[in-house]
């Protein structure tokens, strides 16, 4: 009898390996003709969280007053990291900062992608997994913005930015 | 399992980054859907997937090529260690598994088959309606499964051990069969090829080698320009591997002073009388230069020690139980015993340094050769970044400035964090302090053994190696990296 993906859940993997796959993907891709390696790593971020939800989720509503909570959980359990963030209200802005983002350590001189794309797509669906379904009126919906620092580019964090917007912002 | 087997697992996968298995096994899935969305072929997105696999595991053999220049370099003996390749390519343990042996005619080495029957990547493939990817439009009937990506992740860690170890053979290692197929289990056939048999194989291979030119361009680099400098790894590489770690332990006391004499013969190319006479009327210095080699050796596995050192906490925390070390040796141990040890590296000299050099280490005290020990041991520390000068007297005073000072953020979840982080490193600290207790029993074990049974008939002198003292300090290491694991998540 093999592994469910249910006892998948109480583990971990190293990702060594397999981060370096995804920055040959990204080759591979670019070799191929494909221009759009922003919107496909996102794409696969999207997938992953649509079977992911279906054995785990930090809660049953996500709003502003616990987005915070929400994401360092989904970070901590998911992907291993340590995230602080910063909520822009003025701009409705979420910030991310990864200091060990599992998708990003090293720099390649000809790629020019952040792995952690994927983790953006992958959280931001999360998010509108979880209230899909919510009635709460004050629950919140991320989408991505941009990767604004990466390991990947020569920096020392991975910055990931989100737009946030509320239900009840109509 | 062997200690180095052992050893190699537990840093793997403390110190390798982890996230959860299902995030892992997504992502790989979702990296054949993309490649199959260029390719629009089944067939080709496995080839491709295991090429990536095998890019995959060059680059970090390559990043991290020193810890595997102690791996053997025997391909039957890297297949032996099947389960490091597993934990060191795949981060998890490799649960039950069975080997077959296949008699291959007129050739050194038989063909392997190994059968896994948990597969992680398959788990519950196809249950969900993003499993897209559709196994039964792969006709071939040679054409791989689901893991073929972690296949070529593993030919190319097994073979770059045989390229670094300069071994004139390589391993093919293919996936026969797989769980998301409809296998009952996953099955690898490792082959072993000489160097021209693997030349051949590769170039006969003349559809997975169109695949690859299509879709890659270039090819793997297969060669390692091997650096011109020797380090002090490659000199010892030769007897310092896994294989030969396990025969120093089964090996009495004279076996290693022989052994010692051929690697300075061996690999120094002078008598070990003459190597030795560098040193006379300069025996302290000798000493000091032993402790503070043997931090240096210890930080080559991986440079894993100077990189901990450059973590501020680690370094500190380092820095306290060096300290403690050295003040409890002189505290707890008694100084006949210290003496004892001082009379072992007297006997280990006798015959292999010259008689005044020999003469002059017996007159140092047992507490003079701990000493110079520990201070050359604390200028290599000093190098690799710990500043024992702005140590407090003990941890405590460190964890209490530190909040004083503010140092430590205030957010409430910082602090629960350190909190939690507290009795964790308190932990470590005992169990340190517990092996430190263990290892310095050692000496007396070996006076007691009249007819020097030898370390390991010493280290194992109680009932068994798993309850004699082996296991002990096994048992506390593991409780160590069980506290690290905790620390870093």
């Amino acid at each position: 009898m093999n592994y469910s993906r249910e006892e998948l859940i109480q583990t971990d993997a190293t990702m060594n390996q397999m981060r370096n796959a995804v920055y040959e993907l990204a080759r591979f891709m670019e070799k191929n003709g494909l221009t759009n390696l922003k919107e496909k790593l996102r794409k696969m971020g999207n997938n992953i969280s649509r079977t992911f939800i279906r054995y785990w989720k930090p809660t049953d509503t996500v709003n502003l007053s616990n987005l915070k909570d929400v994401l360092t959980t989904i970070y901590q359990k998911i992907l291993n990291s340590s995230v602080s963030i910063e909520i822009v209200e003025v701009e409705n802005l979420v910030k991310v900062r990864d200091y060990k983002c599992a998708l990003c350590k090293y720099q390649y001189d000809d790629v020019e992608i952040a792995g952690c794309e994927i983790i953006l797509g992958m959280v931001s669906e999360i998010i509108k997994l979880i209230n899909g379904d919510a009635e709460d009126l004050s629950s919140v919906l991320i989408e991505p913005l941009e990767v604004a620092e990466s390991r990947a580019y020569g920096d020392k964090v991975c910055t990931q930015v989100y737009n946030y917007k509320t239900s009840e912002r109509g | 399992m062997g200690v180095f087997q052992w050893l190699m697992k537990k840093i793997t996968k403390v110190f390798g980054h982890s996230t959860n298995a299902l995030f892992y096994t997504l992502l790989y899935r979702e990296i054949l859907k993309e490649i199959n969305e260029i390719t629009k072929k089944e067939e080709d997105s496995l080839v491709v997937l295991k090429e990536m696999g095998k890019r995959a595991g060059y680059e970090s053999c390559e990043r991290h090529s020193s810890v595997f220049k102690f791996m053997p370099g025997s391909p039957k003996k890297i297949l032996e260690y099947f389960e490091i390749l597993w934990v060191v390519v795949f981060g998890r343990e490799l649960d039950d598994y069975s080997y077959e042996e296949i008699f291959k005619e007129d050739s050194k080495y038989n063909d392997y088959v190994l059968r896994i029957s948990k597969c992680p990547l398959c788990a519950g493939y196809g249950q969900d309606i993003e499993d897209t990817f559709d196994f039964s439009k792969t006709k071939n009937k040679e054409t791989e499964g689901l893991a073929c990506g972690l296949c070529g992740m593993l030919e190319s860690v097994a073979n770059f051990i045989l390229k670094i170890k300069r071994n004139d053979y390589r391993i093919q290692i293919t996936e026969q069969t797989c769980i998301a197929k409809g296998g009952d289990s996953l099955q690898f056939i490792c082959k072993i090829y000489d160097y021209n048999q693997w030349k051949k194989l590769v170039d006969s291979r003349a559809q997975e080698k169109m695949t690859i030119d299509a879709y890659f361009g270039d090819r793997l680099e297969e060669e390692i320009i091997q650096e011109t400098k020797f380090d002090i790894i490659d000199k010892l590489q030769d007897v310092i591997s896994i294989d030969k770690l396990e025969e120093y332990l089964d090996e009495p006391f004279e076996t290693i002073k022989e052994r010692v004499s051929d690697i300075i013969r061996d690999k120094l190319n002078m008598e070990p009388e003459h190597f030795f006479d560098y040193f006379r009327n300069y025996e302290d210095d000798m000493i000091r230069i032993i402790g503070y080699l043997g931090i240096h050796l210890l930080n080559e596995y991986g440079g894993l020690l100077e990189r901990s050192l450059k973590n501020e906490w680690f370094a500190k925390v380092f820095g306290y139980i060096f300290k403690q070390v050295k003040e409890m040796v002189l505290l707890f141990i008694p100084l006949d015993v210290i003496r004892d040890y001082n009379d072992l590296l007297v006997n280990f000299l006798e015959g292999l340094a010259p008689v005044e050099m020999v003469d002059n280490i017996r007159h140092f005290t047992g507490r003079d050769t701990i000493n110079l020990l520990f201070e050359g041991a604390k200028m290599a520390l000093e190098n690799l970044g710990i500043e024992f000068t702005e140590l407090k007297e003990n941890i405590w005073e460190e964890l209490k400035k530190e909040r004083e000072d503010g140092l430590l953020p205030s957010e409430s979840t910082t602090v629960d964090k350190t909190r939690e982080r507290v009795p964790h490193i308190l932990n470590i600290i005992q169990e340190m302090l517990m092996i430190i207790t263990d290892i310095f029993t050692l000496p007396i074990r070996v006076l007691i053994s009249e007819s020097h049974y030898g370390l390991k008939t010493a280290i194992n002198s109680i009932i068994s190696e798993e309850e004699g003292l082996y296991g002990s300090i096994k048992e506390r290491f593991d409780s160590i990296f069980d506290q690290i694991e905790e620390i870093r998540k």
